[in-house]
């Protein structure tokens, strides 16, 4: 079965007894949203880029140790990735961007911490978009243009982009079934 | 959205909508990231920051280049116990490889396999080198290289205590500034 077809559970199972072609697909499901991650932790790009290296070769020691039967691959990626960035924070300590002691009226880490596993649950799920679909959600929500600014921008028609972001929520909705209930 | 859209479906949407607001914009991949191929991107080493390696090597009076070392055959089985990621730089922005790195023989010997991607080919006798460097500096010497094409896989050994070293750069045989480095 090719890599892409199988689920991450599937993949970290393959990667458990050493397949690296798993490995692969699993890292370019999960790249981004491993980095974005490290970022929100750490708030510094190379440490991050650091860290996101650290944590991928954390899954690849620890993916034997899976057990499909204790809950789907996302959230044992999520917790592996978070302990390895964590687990580097502690040997490098150096200021986080985060000041987690300091009183302050912004959420607290149950707050943050949710709000993190949805980033990385909502990048996750943009991975999974159509390549012709993803930069119409990426510049309407993230490049500050309008849907004819895109369609101009893409030099695609303006109902062209309508349906391809009409579509790409749809999947999004769809990969994010849990989140959105 | 559109008003043809069932009421349970437009709040399903509006829920992603939501989403994707909370979670901002996933960040790009720098190209040290872009892919590991397959190998476990395993560091062996601390990575120094580029712009002071470049700094550092660049003011680097080089004066002594050797012959790689290149191992035989390992067999297809043979799996490497890290895999260090190189980034290009500079002219050589484009390229980037990945240092398999094998398991030690007795002697201390560590086989490796360099793969490199989109480096330019370098006109015939001129050759790129692999070195291993301390403190910004190149130190010891792993292998000489050429490339042909988009890919070339070399096979190179390093008979060195590797934790003494920050990482490995790629250099034009002769120069000191940094092509690709870890």
């Amino acid at each position: 079965m090719h890599e892409v077809a199988l689920t991450d559970g599937e993949l970290i199972e393959r990667i458990g007894v050493g397949d690296r072609d798993a490995f692969d697909e699993l890292y370019r499901r999960y790249a981004r949203a491993v980095l974005g991650l490290a970022l929100r932790r750490l708030g510094d790009r190379g440490r991050a880029e650091d860290a996101t290296q650290d944590a991928f070769a954390s899954i690849w020691r620890s993916a034997q140790r899976y057990d499909p039967a204790r809950g789907t691959g996302a959230p044992w990626l999520y917790s592996v990735a978070r302990n390895a960035i964590v687990d580097g924070l502690r040997q490098t300590p150096e200021p986080a961007a985060e000041a987690f002691e300091t009183p302050s009226e912004e959420a607290g880490p149950p707050e943050r911490a949710e709000a993190s596993w949805i980033a990385w649950r909502v990048h996750r799920a943009l991975e999974t978009l159509p390549s012709h679909e993803r930069p119409v959600i990426e510049l309407a929500y993230w490049g500050g243009l309008s849907q004819s600014e895109i369609a101009e921008f893409l030099h695609i028609p303006l109902g062209t982009v309508k349906t391809r972001t009409r579509s790409a929520l749809a999947r999004l909705a769809e990969a994010l079934e849990e989140e959105i209930r | 959205m559109g008003a043809d859209l069932a009421p349970d479906e437009r709040e399903r949407l509006r829920r992603v909508h939501e989403l994707l607001l909370a979670a901002g914009r996933p960040p790009e991949l720098p190209p040290a990231l872009q892919l590991v191929h397959a190998e476990e991107p395993v560091r062996l080493l601390p990575r120094r920051r580029r712009a002071a390696l470049l700094a550092l090597a660049a003011a680097l009076a080089l004066a002594v280049f050797g012959a790689g070392y290149i191992v035989g055959d390992r067999g297809e089985k043979a799996q490497p116990g890290r895999v260090v990621a190189m980034a290009g730089l500079g002219d050589a922005a484009g390229a980037r490889a990945s240092l398999a790195i094998f398991d030690a023989d007795d002697a201390g010997n560590w086989p490796m396999e360099l793969t490199i991607r989109d480096l330019q080919p370098l006109p015939a006798g001129q050759t790129y080198e692999l070195w291993l460097v301390r403190d910004g500096k190149l130190v010891q010497q792993c292998g000489v290289f050429a490339v042909k094409g988009d890919k070339t896989v070399v096979p190179l050994n390093a008979p060195f205590k590797l934790k003494e070293y920050d990482g490995w750069i790629v250099v034009r045989r002769g120069e000191t500034e940094p092509l690709l480095t870890t």
